[in-house]
């Protein structure tokens, strides 16, 4: 593949480059590739909050990408469809590890990772919120990865992680408190 | 607080329910996402609330900026990655439905896969400068010899490009293709193009 071809590959928007990748271009599935792997790593890091299994799910959500690319009905909206691809394999992950949620994990006082000096670093809002996510509980953390960064409804999270809606509110409504309360000390 | 270095505020958000005049931060949330209608006075009039609300909202949003950050964070996506990705994939699975070709021998059974007939459209590109075909779709039974197929292409074309004369181009290029390498028959070629890309991303390699 000449360098042009590649370049002009690269620049191509979504609707284009998915759309040859699901007609069977491997060229144009490994723009995706590069084009989604920082994100859709992030999303598994930041659900898993843990390194170690991050690049298997990944691999998985995009070997699953290409065999289904069938169910993908419009091809611009390849980075959704990926995204709730790997949160779905990041979900099957946790499930493998922990078979059921402890919804009652809430107010166990979760090891606060942030040191007097890195505080002053996460004063800016992202920073601060990623440090927060990471003390959260399991269950609220992922609620909260879900519902903020995957865009699932209540009813989605609920049938994702096995729980009643209304507890899927719950530990949202949990989550956010925390992180509010841990933000506003950050101020 | 019992941090000593702690500076003391006059508002230190709580969000419990004494916090919010009765109301829990559940409810709040529920407010939130109907668009504060209908209108309850008793969450408006309560300073409580508002703050509460006020903070809700700022948390709105920041999980896409979250990830955004972290990605782009990240170091870049090497060449192994790729090829550990593409390693694992079947090459066949995008194959296709079976079309065959017209033959007058009963007993010879020959064709080529929907994949295949894609890659071709697709290598009609190459006779159009700047152009990139995307999602080509055969409308029609192909596995019945001499249906009526239409075919829709997605295409990016070059900015500055006159759009009518390349998909012009495109169009007598991927039927020339196909007459000369598959048994199709092709009633219509519909040529969309959805993508105009910068000059520069052409031009600037060599």
């Amino acid at each position: 593949m000449s360098e042009r071809f590649r370049s002009a590959l690269e620049q191509a928007d979504d609707q284009i480059v998915a759309g040859r990748a699901m007609d069977g271009d491997v060229d144009a599935f490994a723009v995706l590739v590069r084009r989604y792997t920082p994100m859709m790593r992030a999303y598994t890091q930041r659900m898993l909050n843990a390194s170690s299994d991050v690049d298997d799910v990944v691999q998985e959500a995009f070997v699953t990408a290409w065999q289904r690319f069938g169910e993908l009905a419009d091809p611009a909206k390849v980075k959704s469809w990926l995204m709730r691809i790997v949160s779905r394999k990041a979900v099957d992950r946790i499930r493998a590890i922990r078979p059921l949620l402890d919804v009652d994990d809430i107010d166990s006082p979760a090891p606060l990772h942030a040191t007097p000096s890195q505080v002053v670093e996460v004063r800016a809002g992202v920073a601060a919120l990623g440090a927060a996510l990471k003390e959260l509980p399991d269950a609220q953390r992922e609620c909260w990865v879900l519902r903020e960064i995957g865009g699932y409804s209540y009813e989605e999270i609920a049938e994702e992680l096995g729980i009643p809606a209304t507890t899927a509110r719950g530990l949202l409504a949990r989550a956010r408190r925390y992180m509010i309360v841990r933000m506003e000390e950050w101020r | 607080m019992t941090d000593d270095h702690e500076i003391p505020e006059p508002h230190r958000l709580s969000l419990d329910p004494t916090d919010l005049d009765g109301h829990t931060l559940e409810e709040l949330m529920d407010y939130l996402e109907s668009g504060r209608q209908p209108i309850d006075p008793s969450i408006e009039e309560s300073p409580g609330c508002q703050l509460a609300l006020d903070a809700l909202e700022r948390l709105q949003g920041l999980g896409d900026q979250l990830i955004e950050a972290d990605a782009a964070a990240a170091p870049e996506v090497d060449a192994s990655w790729v090829d550990r990705i593409l390693d694992g994939i079947a090459l066949d699975a995008r194959a296709g439905r079976r079309i065959p070709f017209e033959s007058p021998d009963a007993g010879i059974d020959l064709g080529i896969t929907e994949g295949a007939v894609r890659g071709l459209i697709r290598s009609a590109e190459n006779a159009v400068p700047g152009l990139l075909v995307g999602r080509c779709r055969l409308d029609g039974d192909v596995t019945q010899p001499g249906a009526p197929i239409r075919i829709e292409i997605d295409a990016s074309a070059l900015y500055g490009e006159p759009i009518l004369h390349v998909a012009d181009r495109l169009r007598s290029e991927v039927e020339a293709r196909l007459r000369a390498h598959s048994d199709l028959h092709i009633d219509a070629i519909d040529i969309r193009i959805t993508d105009i890309r910068e000059v520069s991303s052409w031009t600037e390699q060599s």
